[in-house]
């Protein structure tokens, strides 16, 4: 906001440099933006934040506590007894250990499918190029339903395999187009200079572009390990053992379970439901791998999407 | 967002199975009934009722298997062990999380994979399927199934299994049935407040009224009625004797056994008058507005910290929610009451049909088909079979005295039977669980029940059950148009249900929302249901 008072620019023409060295905009407006601004973030931290300290409290406190609404953000009847319980389960730790290998291969899948291929849609000296920009971005419109897709998974004999939660979203076209931007936007110069120097297009690739790239590769990384992470539809759809699960199904499972069936109107005494503690606990035993690693990868995932962004 | 996933799951299911199952339906043209030359291998040859099904051969049968998170599958189960050395079968579960059962159901369904026997099917789930033709009408084969056959006969099951019949007179689903209704839906109330203010438990709605008005008396400031189940419980019970459905089990069309008709529910004399009660509770303060909005967690809140002092319950709930949450408050009981009796006097409606289970149609084709359908007539209907599946082996899971009373072995526990025991019945055997353990003789099924429950039985028995209403089945066109009438009709039902008892709609408007149903199509449905209704009778008596 710039200010219009006489008086207040009369006094900064009249004070220069000197006394207010490096504040140039520091005007009253600005203060007040900046107070209400800090406010607005507090506010809206406190209010994403909550729900996680609140969950956490959960799962150190009694369920008694809980169950009677009084665990707010600090536990009461602190015990670690559930969290004892959990993590001698051996399905948690079964579907936990799926979850991992799950998202390790499919991130390293997508990570290695997207980047060839969002190399390859970068040269614009590529004919048909279109025509493979318009595959991706096809698929981000139309797809073949849910029964189709099914159907076709089972097919191809992938129901109960690691390729059935690996494969069908192994490219995000969304990050395709980040990555395709990014390797836009390298200096063709540095490429040619390799050329020429002798590396064939594998060598240019692994050689050079890669290496420059870690930032949007971190960010890649990111994006897929979290999605990979927390997805469970694809694996409740073409999963039919209970040792396959990832430890999303298995936690949806006991937060929603109880609930649908008393949602029909069931009358039928199966229905209980899963202590809330047990089930804090899960959810904070789950979220704590990404929880964890956010803030080391964070810093990359900004500066890549930004990358990408600008084209020069 | 689950709601949004659950509809646009739902939408897109329908609309595949429709197109999935155009290719499929052709080929189960003759599945007429009566040939099964070819398809005995394994079955035995004088299965009867009461006899133990026993194949002749090693059987392989998939079963959809709903996996409850609190007793999730596992394979070394005696269960599954114990019903092959017993059956020469061998059950190979699909697993589905509890959660969202429904949805892969309609999937594999759809997608022509379902295994042979999709279990945990509740009544009318199953007429989605009819259609596609991928569902077996079961009805055909009951003449192999001599256990279900003995109890339809004992039990004079014939008028509720008829309420499944689809318009060709066939039905196809195979319910659970049980020997009594199981009523188990009602309020519990905060017994030592009834006790110190001297009041006694009330037995019909306006008492209900008025000892929710002595305790508000003493409590001016709080709601003495904070319901959970998003209402739905209450106004399901309630519905029953005012004479009209409602909540969960609100059926968009009410039979008139006099004008021997059917009219639209929520428009009708009986109706106005159960949203006239509730309205007149939520007025006075006596119940808790939120009680139809709010999650069950604070209304169960509410409760055991002493802000309200009645809730919908079941068995389950006192014992799981209410009792533990109360014990911060010296002295505090709660128990169930027995439904209160309204208008239409001291009665219920309760079906003795449970969830049970469909047949896939691709077993027909399969050779084994007849051994399967007696596994299943043993499995799920004989008396040897519910009693396995829910207590287990004798000797090993539980014993049996010489009056026939079962106890549970001392080091396993279930429920609020040996608490303490390390193992438990359904975690670490896999018996008393919902896929398999239901219905059944009312000794049976009352033989886990506290005793506070099995009075609370005891008193439901002695109330009226009233008549369903007859069938009316839509043949598929018809099916078609009805949906399009019922969900807005729904809609506008449900919606000026809740404005009526809330307040936000005066009562005297009622004319005028009934028109508005009349502007939807209400006429036209409730004639659609009608010509359905008499062409059933006519068709089948």
């Amino acid at each position: 906001m710039v200010t219009t008072d006489p008086a207040e620019l009369a006094e900064r023409m009249g004070k220069p440099a000197a006394a207010r060295p490096t504040r140039v905009g520091d005007t009253r407006g600005y203060r007040v933006f900046r107070v209400v601004n800090v406010v607005l973030l507090l506010v809206v931290a406190a209010v994403t934040l909550y729900p996680f300290v609140n969950i956490v409290a959960q799962s150190f406190s009694d369920e008694q506590y809980i169950r009677t609404g009084r665990v707010n953000l600090v536990p009461r009847g602190f015990n670690l007894k559930t969290y004892g319980i959990i993590v001698s389960d051996p399905t948690f730790w079964n579907s936990y250990l799926n979850t991992v290998v799950y998202t390790v291969t499919a991130t390293l899948i997508s990570l290695v499918l997207t980047t060839t291929y969002a190399y390859v849609l970068s040269k614009h000296h590529l004919k048909g190029r279109g025509l493979l920009v318009g595959v991706a971005v096809f698929t981000m419109f139309f797809n073949g339903g849910l029964i189709p897709n099914y159907v076709l998974i089972s097919e191809l004999g992938m129901k109960n395999t690691l390729w059935a939660v690996v494969l069908p979203n192994a490219i995000s076209v969304f990050n395709l187009l980040v990555m395709k931007a990014f390797f836009e936007s390298l200096p063709k110069e540095l490429e040619e200079a390799a050329t020429v120097d002798g590396l064939n297009t594998y060598g240019v690739l692994l050689r050079i572009v890669l290496p420059l790239s870690k930032a949007v590769i971190a960010t890649m990384v990111l994006f897929y390990a979290v999605a990979n992470w927390n997805s469970w539809f694809s694996a409740f759809l073409y999963f039919d053992r209970a040792d396959l699960f990832p430890v999303t199904v298995y936690l949806r499972n006991m937060v929603s379970g109880a609930t649908t069936a008393t949602s029909m109107g069931s009358t039928d005494s199966d229905v209980g439901q899963v202590n809330s503690n047990i089930k804090s606990v899960t959810m904070v035993l789950t979220v704590l791998p990404v929880v964890v690693i956010y803030p080391f990868i964070q810093r990359y995932f900004v500066s890549g999407v930004m990358l990408g962004a600008v084209k020069q | 967002m689950r709601t949004k996933w659950n509809r646009v799951l739902a939408a897109l299911t329908a609309a595949g199975l429709v197109a999935g199952l155009a290719a499929c339906s052709g080929e189960e043209g003759a599945a007429g009934g009566a040939d099964l030359d070819g398809k005995r291998v394994a079955a035995m040859t004088d299965y009867k009722a009461g006899d133990r099904f026993k194949a002749t051969e090693p059987v392989e049968l998939r079963v959809l298997y709903s996996d409850h998170p609190n007793y999730p599958v596992k394979d070394d189960w005696l269960l599954w062990s114990e019903i092959t050395g017993r059956t020469n079968v061998k059950v190979k579960p699909t697993i589905v999380p509890m959660s969202d059962y429904e949805q892969k159901r309609s999937l594999v369904v759809g997608a022509g994979d379902a295994p042979e026997i999709i279990a945990k099917t509740y009544p009318n789930q199953e007429d989605a399927f009819v259609a596609s033709g991928a569902i077996l009408p079961v009805s055909d084969y009951l003449d192999l199934m001599p256990n279900l056959k003995a109890k339809i006969e004992k039990w004079k099951l014939q008028p509720e299994l008829d309420t499944l019949r689809q318009d060709d007179g066939k039905f196809y689903l195979l319910p659970g049935v049980h020997e009594a209704p199981w009523p188990d839906y009602t309020l519990a109330f905060r017994t030592d407040e009834l006790t110190r203010l001297g009041l006694a438990a009330p037995k019909t709605w306006d008492e209900v009224y008025t000892v929710l008005k002595a305790i508000k008396a003493a409590h001016p400031d709080s709601y003495q009625l904070s319901d959970r189940f998003e209402g739905n419980s209450i106004l399901n019970v309630a519905a029953q004797t005012f004479g009209t459905t409602a909540g969960w089990g609100y059926e968009q069309s009410q039979f008139d056994e006099g004008g021997k008709k059917f009219a639209y529910t929520g428009a009708t004399p009986e109706y106005r008058k159960l949203v006239e009660y509730f309205h007149k509770l939520v007025a006075e303060g006596l119940m808790d507005p939120e009680s139809f909005t709010q999650k069950d967690e604070p209304a169960i809140q509410k409760f055991a910290t002493g802000k309200s002092y009645a809730i919908s319950s079941n068995a389950q709930t006192i014992v799981n929610d209410y009792r533990p949450g109360l014990k911060n408050i010296p002295g505090a009981t709660v128990a169930k009451i027995p439904l209160p009796a309204g208008p239409q006097g001291d009665v219920m409606r309760v079906t003795r049909l449970e969830n049970g289970l469909m047949i896939s149609a691709k077993a027909l084709q399969s050779d084994k088909f007849v051994a399967m359908m007696q596994f299943v007539d043993w499995l799920w209907y004989s008396d040897e079979g519910a009693e396995f599946v829910k207590w287990g082996v004798v000797g090993t899971t539980y014993d049996k005295d010489a009056t026939g009373k079962r106890a549970l072995k001392s080091d396993i526990g279930f429920g609020g039977m040996n608490p303490d025991a390390p193992k438990k019945l359904q975690k670490d055997f896999g018996f008393q669980g919902g896929v398999f353990a239901y219905g059944g003789s009312t000794e049976l099924l009352q033989s886990m029940f506290t005793e506070e429950e099995v009075a609370f039985q005891k008193a439901m028995s002695a109330k009226r059950n009233l008549p369903l209403a007859p069938p009316s089945p839509f043949t598929d066109a018809e099916r078609e148009q009805a949906t399009l009438w019922e969900t807005p009709l729904k809609d506008l039902t449900k919606q000026a249900t809740l404005q009526f008892i809330l307040g936000d709609r005066d009562l005297s408007t009622w004319d005028a929302y009934v028109k508005e149903l009349d502007g939807k199509g209400m006429g036209q449905y409730v004639q659609l249901v009608n010509t359905a209704y008499e062409r059933y009778k006519q068709k089948n008596g």
